[in-house]
């Protein structure tokens, strides 16, 4: 683990701080108003009619749409494989991805679409020259904190997905786009339960 | 005719190549829309602004009409979608799956496919995210002795809102671009309530 010093230092991110500072100096003015974060993106109503094509595209070529958290489940698959091959090839739930003379987990459509979801993602970032190592947080909030919350709020939704076999690309847009029954149940749950644990997570967020 | 995979006009190691190019334009348009960042994710939860919704439900109406324009085109086979393409649904696991990954979700401030964005865009908060979900799933995987039952249970086939419902997939598609249309009426509404900013 880390050294105390070294703690404090990743707790400073330099970058990070120049930005927190201007959102206390701002914000002394105009509580929680101030969202310079939120600046420079598309229209969302033309980001999500371009995200409908793409999605259109896919369904046109693949018969499926979009995905994301099956190549996280394969990663943690072939993580886990890495240490226990024997063991996780027989394990209840991991062994589907190690079937007999299957390929490589990682030989996959969705795994191979992440990929460019990454270097996509990249490359509009590059572009509008919005790289920035921060840690995405409410203003006030701590840095140790958020990330704690990052990484236990990780694994709750990592649980979440494996049961609902998706998550908001493969089941609630995709599945929502195709009408499927069992998508727009997820979606609604996932609304739900989001906007009513907001409350007891606003800290995180203000 | 599509989709293309099914009606033979492209093998699977084709679409393996084309999966590449697709997740390329997913990740490049969700960064435009803001999806790299926790705090465009969650500020629709306390009605700052409403940019997720506006933003999934535009894309959810347009794939839709779209699929079903290309039909109406001749250049899209519907029938495959229902009969052997869509994904089946299990109603209990993913009504309790939904409710567990919203939790997830307003608590780490990402998705999964956000969260990829986020770590091209350089936030440590992603990075960490996916981390906390490799570890969920091997939770997941590793308590199938408790719930392993309950996975893929309560199985309703494929099956879609409008067979469902026994009406037609036109009238379901013209009640959601009708109720998306609300939504984003409500959006605004919501913003000006604000209850959390006052």
């Amino acid at each position: 683990m880390f050294t105390l010093k070294e703690w404090r230092r990743l707790q400073v991110i330099p970058s990070d701080h120049a930005k927190l500072f201007i959102f206390q100096v701002r914000q002394k003015r105009e509580p929680m108003n101030n969202m310079d974060y939120a600046k420079g993106y598309w229209n969302p109503y033309v980001a999500g009619i371009a995200l409908g094509l793409v999605l259109t595209f896919t369904f046109y070529v693949m018969g499926t749409g979009l995905g994301a958290s099956g190549a996280i489940a394969r990663t943690a698959a072939v993580a886990a494989h890495n240490v226990s091959p024997e063991a996780i090839e027989k394990q209840a739930y991991f062994k589907e991805f190690y079937r007999e003379g299957a390929d490589h987990p990682f030989v996959d459509w969705t795994v191979i679409e992440v990929v460019g979801v990454f270097l996509g993602g990249l490359i509009s970032v590059l572009l509008s020259k919005r790289f920035s190592v921060v840690v995405g947080k409410g203003p006030t909030a701590g840095v140790g904190l958020r990330l704690f919350m990052a990484f236990f709020g990780g694994i709750i939704a990592g649980v979440g997905t494996r049961f609902a076999m998706g998550c908001t690309s493969g089941q609630a847009l995709s599945g929502g786009a195709t009408m499927v029954v069992g998508s727009w149940v997820f979606m609604m749950a996932v609304f739900a339960a989001a906007f009513g644990a907001a409350y007891f997570v606003r800290k995180e967020w203000s | 005719m599509g989709p293309l995979l099914y009606t033979g006009a492209i093998s699977y190691e084709t679409s393996l190549w084309l999966a590449f190019p697709i997740g390329l334009m997913f990740g490049f348009v969700l960064e435009k829309a803001g999806f790299g960042d926790s705090r465009n994710l969650t500020s629709i939860f306390y009605f700052r602004d409403m940019r997720v919704l506006r933003v999934m439900f535009s894309a959810l109406v347009t794939a839709m009409i779209g699929l079903i324009a290309l039909s109406y085109a001749g250049l899209f086979d519907y029938s495959v979608l229902v009969e052997e393409s869509l994904m089946k649904s299990y109603f209990w696991p993913q009504l309790v799956g939904g409710v567990i990954f919203g939790l997830g979700f307003v608590i780490g401030g990402y998705c999964p496919g956000t969260a990829i964005v986020g770590a091209a865009s350089g936030k440590i908060d992603s990075i960490v995210f996916l981390l906390g979900m490799v570890v969920g799933i091997w939770v997941f995987a590793f308590g199938w002795p408790i719930w392993g039952w309950f996975y893929k249970s309560s199985d309703i086939g494929r099956i879609t809102l409008w067979q469902y419902f026994g009406t037609s997939r036109d009238a379901m598609a013209l009640a959601i671009l009708v109720m998306a249309l609300c939504a984003f009426v409500l959006a605004k509404l919501g913003e000006k309530w604000a209850p959390y900013d006052k």
